[in-house]
């Protein structure tokens, strides 16, 4: 693994749209900064692998840019060894075995053979390297999607969905993989529909939805406070208390039968039932608050 | 931009060894030219064919050297599997989706167009060695009963040369037709019907203008008038001179390759 700074990517006011007028793609703009793993979200169908494939030149934009390193894809000069990218797990030849897939894309990046087996081995594919893809899973497409993109070394690793198929596992290595190849100073894209699975990857986020962007920025930016659950038997006494303490305030019974809260620290909470004399059972911060961000900012009004 | 040209003719070479249709369908072109020969000669033999419908054989057609050669030429139908080759070997990135991984180390697309053709001249002119040592093999031994015009170094050497600088054309040709239609049942069933149905009709009918089709191009390229006579009621005067076959073929892989790339090829890949 290379050392080097990875390259910035960088979409500017790119838009594409598709024959029969679909818009798959409207005026979206974002930067993707090296040494940090960006997460680029947005529900099925959001436009996320239209505008990865714009960034790699399969997909030509109807209008805007997308750009690795100043330059579209297609102008790189060494395009394997600046960008590697794992698109979808389909593009194998199924009669081909994962080592002779790679031997194929390796030659035409002007890389030696030899550099099959090390991405295997990066992967954890050398056992398997000799099987026909006919016989491989979707987990074991995935990682040697990723062995693909890993070939030429280089700084910036775009890749599509990557957790799709993988065991915890392998999502677990993958994430550890992504976080090294960042610290290391590389650049990476990852996308995904499901935010859970990437909140403990990601630095940034890029949230897409209907090929527009909702918002882009650190993973900490996302949240807008604490959300805070308690259970009480004192709960008719206690809630007067917490609301009265600003309008920024919401509590909501659930029907687990615990109460929301919004506005409010742990802390705060916790200081108010003591000093209110109220009788806490349970008290406790929302661990899934990303995943509600995301999801309110994401909904479909269609 | 990217790998030079060298390294791009070997990840295609490294597709092709990779994958079995190669070998499968330069198997079948072998036994199917040999069977060709072989049958070339039977049909001419003296006494074999006496008593089947319309067989009246005047003349000993075996002591003729240009039936000999025409024998020989038996290797040029090779040229249909050749073909094949060069349609599977476009479309199968298509069909199999690996025009992804190829387009993202070979962005410039032109590239792949070109060192695919650059390839598959190569192995058809590979094909058209191994069929014609079958063929060879097979006349050989199907003369050995016979008497017969001498097979003379010379007529091999010009058939072979001749098969070799055809079936080199035909795979190219068929690297371009797999750019143009990229869907691969659509792009054989094309060729398969284009070969056997339009340009025999076509050649059938209107000898004039079947010269400056692919299959009789090539049998200008291969300069084995006596073949497509025998076979398409071509006369000589009917059929172009080699440089003349080769040049109508080429233009027709390269207007059907610069086609594709100003279409096919530029398409968004999804």
């Amino acid at each position: 693994m290379t050392a080097t700074t990875g390259p910035t990517i960088e979409v500017a006011s790119l838009t594409k749209v598709f024959r029969r007028s679909v818009t798959a793609v409207k005026d979206l703009s974002f930067t993707v900064s090296p040494g940090r793993v960006t997460g680029f979200l947005g529900p099925n169908g959001s436009g996320k692998t239209t505008t990865l494939r714009c960034l790699l030149g399969l997909v030509r934009p109807t209008d805007g840019q997308a750009l690795v390193d100043g330059r579209p894809y297609r102008d790189l000069p060494n395009p394997t060894g600046m960008v590697g990218a794992a698109l979808e797990a389909s593009g194998f030849h199924p009669g081909r075995t994962a080592r002779n897939h790679l031997r194929v894309v390796a030659a035409a990046a002007g890389l030696p053979a030899s550099r099959a087996d090390e991405v295997l081995e990066a992967v954890g594919l050398t056992d398997a390297g000799r099987r026909r893809l006919v016989e491989y899973s979707l987990g074991m497409r995935q990682r040697l999607a990723l062995a693909t993109a890993l070939l030429g070394d280089p700084g910036a690793l775009i890749l599509d969905e990557p957790a799709n198929g993988l065991d915890p596992e392998g999502i677990a290595w993958l994430r550890s993989y992504l976080r090294a190849r960042a610290a290391a100073g590389g650049t990476v894209l990852v996308s995904s529909h499901a935010l859970s699975e990437m909140q403990q990857t990601v630095d940034d986020v890029v949230i897409i939805n209907k090929g527009e962007l909702v918002q882009a920025g650190t993973l900490s930016s996302l949240s807008t406070g604490e959300r805070v659950v308690l259970r009480s038997p004192d709960e008719a006494r206690l809630l007067p208390l917490l609301l009265r303490e600003g309008s920024g305030v919401e509590a909501d019974s659930r029907p687990d039968g615990s109460i929301l809260v919004t506005g409010l620290s742990a802390a705060e909470v916790g200081h108010l039932a003591f000093s209110g004399g109220c009788e806490l059972h349970e008290l406790s911060t929302e661990s899934d608050a990303l995943e509600r961000i995301f999801l309110d900012l994401t909904r479909g009004d269609a | 931009m990217s790998a030079p040209a060298r390294d791009l003719v070997a990840s295609e070479w490294r597709k092709v060894a990779t994958t079995r249709i190669v070998w499968v369908l330069t198997a079948v072109a072998v036994v199917y030219s040999s069977v060709q020969a072989g049958t070339l000669v039977l049909i001419a033999a003296p006494g074999l064919m006496e008593g089947l419908a319309g067989t009246v054989l005047t003349d000993d057609l075996l002591a003729k050297p240009e039936y000999i050669t025409a024998v020989l030429g038996q290797a040029g139908t090779a040229s249909i599997f050749v073909l094949l080759l060069g349609v599977i070997a476009m479309t199968s990135e298509f069909r199999h989706m690996t025009i992804t991984s190829t387009f993202l180390a070979t962005p410039m697309r032109g590239r792949v167009l070109v060192a695919k053709m650059a390839l598959f001249a190569g192995i058809g002119a590979g094909v058209a060695v191994v069929a014609f040592a079958g063929v060879l093999l097979t006349t050989t031994l199907a003369l050995v009963p016979f008497d017969h015009a001498p097979i003379t170094l010379e007529a091999a050497a010009s058939v072979l040369a001749g098969a070799v600088v055809g079936l080199a054309l035909m795979a190219i040709l068929g690297v371009s037709v797999g750019s143009l239609i990229t869907n691969q049942v659509a792009a054989i069933v094309t060729a398969l019907v284009w070969v056997m149905l339009v340009e025999a009709l076509v050649t059938l009918a209107f000898p004039a203008v079947g010269q400056w089709l692919p299959g009789g191009a090539l049998n200008a390229a291969m300069a084995v008038a006596l073949r497509a006579d025998m076979s398409g009621g071509m006369s000589a005067a009917d059929v172009l001179p080699p440089w003349g076959g080769i040049l109508v073929l080429l233009a027709y892989a390269g207007v059907f390759a610069a086609i594709a790339s100003r279409t096919t090829l530029r398409r968004d890949i999804t």
